[in-house]
């Protein structure tokens, strides 16, 4: 059974498995950039008492959670130049992503806020702070700290979910192993090494939360 | 100083504030206490808006709380306030907790900031803990760096709600010498207590609450010696036999 393992074909596509990762990594990060933009904004709106931001980004936040990102994806692929929006396929792929993952990011960044004692933002208040110098100068340091672990989770969930975008033929990882699968009809070789390098950059990302949460630990005091 | 005239308050169907009136001058020192759920937190922290009142008159420094021309912000960096709970800004040491406020509201310089941080420090005893985190700190000497915050910012008026409550025994009288340290120079202080040896010491005027309403109001002598209600008589019962 094994005899039939190709590590030969795997080395010889190896350029092309090497491309893929590159743009894995930086569509990512160039997702995970745009999730936390998104996942600012909607957060900010989402902690609003009136009505009429909070909403909107709990309803937007709702409807991303309750649908698939494949359905997003084919959206935005698919219905999008319908409505006269035709956009190359990357960027549709990093838009996908950022919007989706932002949706997520939200909700780490509003329980973060909302983890902080409602005693501290008092405190400000009672020095006489102004809203904006409640959250810059107390409640977001701190939320901040709470906050990395979680969305370094955010940021492994948005790179596996980045294999989505070999669905509309983007070069990534995963569509190196579907070439090779198709090419030469490996798919296990194909397959298994784009799982190795997914695997790679879990435990990447898996350190720098570590080294993060070390970091933290050190550097802030906590009650 | 602090007026409340006719004060009432509602939390959904609970009037937690009935009909308050009080006057409090500048300088003085008034200590409110009373059993637990009567109002005295409420109460004093109504008084930089922390709670907002339903009807009846506020008027602080001149102020009239409600009012669209009252500056909250501005009158609440005018008015000290220590929790129980401390509050200090846990990822903050101890001189940023007291040099924060007036470097960001008072906009003063940071150097001079410092420089008076430091010495408010060293005033509630703490010269050596100007760079220690909250948590590095036992809770008498947290509530003593809360005590120099609200220094720091050069208020007119304290307010103190059940600054000892939450401390264990022996530490709980190295916070009330601060306070009656701010109190012997001059502060316009409330403080809800139940520290009866410091109401005796620096205040001018107990309060008594119950059930969101000032039952009495006298001199500490009177109002330990000579208490007028039955309401008044039973809680001191209860609070002096130990």
């Amino acid at each position: 059974m094994l005899e039939n393992f190709s590590f030969r074909t795997i080395v010889e596509y190896l350029p092309l498995f090497g491309q893929g990762l590159i743009t894995t990594v930086w569509l990512s990060a160039l997702s995970f950039v745009g999730a936390l933009a998104v996942g600012i904004v909607l957060s900010a709106m989402h902690l609003q008492r009136g009505w009429l931001f909070r909403v909107p980004a709990k309803a937007y936040i709702d409807a991303v959670r309750a649908t698939p990102l494949l359905a997003q994806l084919y959206f935005l692929y698919f219905g999008l130049p319908r409505l006269g929006f035709i956009l190359p396929e990357l960027v549709v792929g990093i838009l996908a992503l950022s919007l989706n993952s932002g949706a997520y990011v939200a909700e780490i960044i509003r329980a973060g806020i909302l983890s902080i004692p409602r005693g501290h933002a008092e405190a400000g208040v009672a020095s006489g702070m102004t809203y904006v110098q409640r959250m810059r100068l107390v409640i977001l340091p701190q939320a901040f700290k709470v906050t990395i672990p979680p969305l370094l989770g955010q940021a492994i969930v948005l790179v596996k979910d980045s294999a989505l975008l070999s669905l509309i033929s983007v070069a990534e990882l995963t569509r190196a192993g579907q070439l090779l699968a198709s090419d030469r009809f490996m798919p296990a070789e194909g397959f298994i090494t784009i799982a190795a390098f997914y695997l790679m950059l879990y435990y990447c990302l898996k350190g720098l939360a570590a080294l993060s949460g070390r970091w933290l630990g050190l550097a802030g005091a906590r009650t | 100083m602090i007026e409340f005239r006719g004060v009432n308050k509602w939390f959904g169907a609970l009037n937690v504030l009935k009909d308050i009136t009080l006057s409090v001058e500048p300088g003085e020192v008034v200590v409110v206490c009373g059993p637990s759920g009567s109002g005295k937190s409420t109460l004093i922290r109504c008084i930089n808006g922390l709670e907002t009142i339903r009807d009846g008159d506020l008027v602080v420094d001149g102020r009239r709380l409600g009012d669209p021309a009252t500056n909250m912000t501005l009158l609440r960096a005018e008015i000290g306030f220590v929790f129980q709970s401390f509050n200090l800004y846990p990822h903050k040491t101890a001189l940023e907790n007291v040099t924060l406020a007036p470097i960001h509201v008072r906009k003063i310089q940071r150097a001079e900031a410092e420089k008076a941080g430091r010495e408010l420090l060293a005033k509630v005893g703490l010269a050596d803990k100007v760079n220690a985190y909250p948590a590095q700190l036992s809770g008498g000497q947290q509530q003593r760096v809360a005590i120099a915050r609200c220094l720091g910012m050069r208020p007119k008026i304290m307010l103190f709600d059940e600054p000892t409550s939450a401390l264990d025994p022996e530490m709980i009288s190295e916070v009330l010498d601060v306070m009656v340290a701010v109190a012997e120079e001059g502060m316009t202080m409330m403080v809800v207590t139940h520290e009866m040896g410091f109401a005796r010491k620096v205040a001018q005027r107990v309060v008594f609450m119950d059930a969101g309403a000032i039952v009495e109001s006298g001199t500490p002598e009177e109002f330990f010696s000579d208490p007028k209600t039955d309401r008044s008589r039973a809680f001191l019962s209860k609070i002096l036999r130990h």
